[in-house]
């Protein structure tokens, strides 16, 4: 009987373990692999054959020096869109988020469809429609122009305007849902009992909602900032040359410079700037859950 | 199959077609071209889809039988064309446009060949250069003679052209112009000379090619440098230019194939354009021209060529010769309007639509011929130094 019952708790102790296996079995095949091959790249100098370069271990740290140096307006640019872009989504996205959790009532679903809706049309598709939109020839800027608004540059397409507008339209899904539900989960008793203690709407927003929602707002912030600035296909098809980001740089390094790796380095160095943006956020908003 | 279609009135179905030869290919795009280039071809309604096969071909060992796996660029292909070939030889075409771009092809293709491992294909249709560059690798197999009893038709100058004397390894396709494309209802005037590209008045309204040899080469040539007998100096020489005019605003993007998408919109006055693609726009936006500038352009060429990890090298090579065979080959290029890589075609393009064979894109006059060079086939650091240059004012 003892025997049994030691073995059961056993079996309780490792199925946790086995539970997540299939997680870490998935991030080390397809993360913690791939990230040593990077890192071990982004350190290689390569030579030999210029098409088929044999690249060698060298703890060549000059990659991350020349990944900053040759290429600081990229990254200034990237960092600076990705924000751009993910303040607006923030604005746009939480009057949308908090009028769907809170005013909606039964057309919640419908409206959180109509959300959704637009994101099942490939990415690409959704991208190069604005190339339409924003035609020179187009109506929407003649129609801006006719009013004095229109950029400098006297066009919409292929400027940054446009950029950080496909970065905004393209990821701020990603900040309305995560907003949705931290609001959603909110207890209207909450604000009933801010209302019982006589505190304004403008208060109980400050005081009770907003509070509440600060993991929607992170989660969005980084579900949108993170991936906008590694972004290379909205600089591409919406941007011109005065436009380029970080993104299109690596590709360029992978694709047809073939500089393995700088590309690598390069990558490596958006990622740890990224991180070290991201703790700092996260420590400024003081939240210690995601979600 | 194609028996039943009019070849005239699919020449016509082509040119209204506002998709090309290289619908989108900047080396960011091949998800875009699949995801669009699926759609057009789906309006196609082409007959070439391996499905359709008529039957499978017996495997019993005669010359030139199974299944034959073409890589191609996408909107290459005359409707039909596969279909007639199957019926012809008994071999089963699998037939993909899956080649988007050169460098993007050969980053994908080139771990597998370098281990000798199937890459899907036993037929792909790359542009000179990087025929050479494979070849030089020694990832090709050598056309066999007697499978290509139609190669006298090659024109003279592809047969015995420096990269590759007597046609061994490469079989040109297609070749055409890389010149200057216009809007002249956006222009307002004639575009004649390179000058002309950085005419203040289009600001903000010039494209180029981010491909080094395209991009720079009419530049160079304009310099009074030359393509056929390339330096270092002459290129950077073209590369200050190109930096220049970025840096002013002029140049409002480096386009890989896409570029035609913002010269038939009118965001762009004057693009950098192949000759071919310049023509099918024509049919739909009549405004459009088709420029060599004065100070001349380049040509290029596109060839088969058999990888050397083929599963089937006699079906390879009984494509190639259908393919040059001339009544064959009018049916492509009433499609695909580029310049023919055959000798003599008149005869055969009139056949089908009288006014093909007398249209200077596809069958350029001498005068521009002799302006038009070829780039010499470069070595690797040459062109991994090219590239690298290039990239150097094109990603910034």
């Amino acid at each position: 009987m003892a025997g049994v019952a030691s073995s059961s708790r056993q079996r309780s102790k490792i199925a946790p373990y086995l539970m997540i296996l299939p997680a870490l079995v998935y991030l080390a095949v397809f993360f913690v692999v791939p990230f040593f091959s990077l890192a071990r790249t982004s350190l290689s100098s390569s030579g030999g054959s210029v098409f088929m370069p044999t690249l060698t271990f060298s703890w060549d740290f000059g990659n991350y020096l020349d990944a900053f140096t040759r290429f600081p307006d990229q990254i200034t640019r990237s960092f600076g869109y990705a924000l751009t872009a993910t303040v607006v989504c923030l604005l746009l996205a939480y009057p949308l988020a908090y009028v769907i959790a809170f005013k909606a009532g039964r057309y919640k679903n419908l409206i959180l469809g109509l959300v959704i809706l637009p994101f099942f049309v490939t990415f690409l598709i959704r991208t190069l429609a604005w190339k339409t939109i924003l035609a020179d020839d187009g109506f929407v800027v003649s129609a801006l122009g006719s009013i004095g608004l229109l950029p400098s540059e006297g066009r919409l397409l292929s400027t940054s305007w446009a950029v950080i507008g496909g970065l905004i339209y393209n990821w701020i899904i990603f900040m309305i849902l995560p907003l949705y539900v931290s609001l959603e989960k909110i207890d209207p008793r909450l604000l009933e009992a801010s209302k019982d203690l006589y505190s304004s709407n403008t208060r109980s927003f400050r005081k009770v909602i907003l509070p509440l929602s600060m993991p929607g707002v992170l989660a969005g912030s980084l579900l949108v900032f993170i991936p906008a600035a590694g972004d290379f296909i909205n600089a591409d098809y919406l941007g011109s040359t005065q436009t380029t980001m970080i993104g299109n740089v690596i590709q360029q390094q992978f694709l047809v410079v073939k500089d393995y790796p700088a590309a690598a380095a390069l990558s490596l160095a958006l990622m740890a700037v990224i991180l070290a943006g991201v703790l700092m956020y996260t420590r400024a908003l003081g939240t210690e859950d995601l979600v | 199959m194609a028996k039943e279609i009019d070849p005239r009135l699919l020449s016509q179905f082509a040119a209204a077609r506002t998709s090309r030869r290289r619908f989108i290919g900047g080396s960011a795009a091949a998800a875009g071209a699949l995801a669009l280039g699926g759609s057009f071809l789906a309006a196609c309604g082409s007959d070439d889809k391996p499905s359709s096969t008529t039957s499978a071909a017996p495997d019993d060992g005669s010359p030139a039988s199974g299944t034959l796996r073409i890589s191609n660029w996408p909107l290459y292909m005359a409707d039909g064309f596969v279909a007639a070939f199957q019926t012809a030889s008994g071999i089963t075409v699998d037939y993909k446009e899956d080649f988007n771009d050169n460098e993007e092809w050969f980053a994908k293709v080139k771990e597998p060949l370098s281990r000798k491992q199937d890459i899907g294909a036993d037929l792909a249709v790359p542009t000179t250069f990087m025929a050479t560059r494979l070849h030089t690798l020694g990832w090709l197999s050598d056309i066999s003679d007697a499978g290509w009893s139609n190669k006298g038709n090659l024109r003279p100058d592809l047969l015995e052209a420096s990269v590759d004397p007597g046609r061994k390894f490469s079989a040109p396709y297609m070749s055409g112009l890389v010149g200057l494309a216009y809007n002249k209802a956006a222009t307002g005037r004639d575009i004649k000379t390179i000058d002309d590209m950085w005419d203040p008045a289009f600001k903000g309204k010039v494209s180029m090619f981010s491909d080094a040899q395209d991009g720079l080469g009419m530049i160079m040539l304009s310099q009074g440098g030359s393509v056929e007998n390339p330096t270092t100096e002459s290129v950077q020489k073209a590369i200050d230019v190109v930096k220049e005019q970025k840096d002013k605003g002029q140049i409002r993007r480096f386009t890989g194939n896409d570029y035609a998408d913002d010269l038939a919109a009118g965001n762009v006055a004057i693009a950098q354009a192949y000759s071919g693609d310049v023509v099918q726009l024509q049919a739909d936006n009549p405004d459009l021209q088709f420029v060599v500038p004065e100070s001349g352009a380049t040509t290029f060429v596109d060839t088969m060529v058999i990888p050397y990890t083929t599963q089937n090298q006699k079906a390879a090579e009984a494509w190639i010769n259908y393919v040059y065979d001339r009544a064959n080959y009018a049916k492509l290029i009433a499609f695909v309007q580029y310049v023919p890589v055959l000798s003599d075609m008149t005869e055969e393009l009139n056949k089908i639509d009288p006014g093909l064979a007398s249209n200077p894109l596809i069958n350029p006059s001498k005068a521009t011929l002799d302006k038009s060079k070829g780039w010499a086939a470069l070595t690797d650091e040459q062109t991994q130094e090219y590239n690298t240059l290039y990239a150097a004012v094109t990603g910034e």
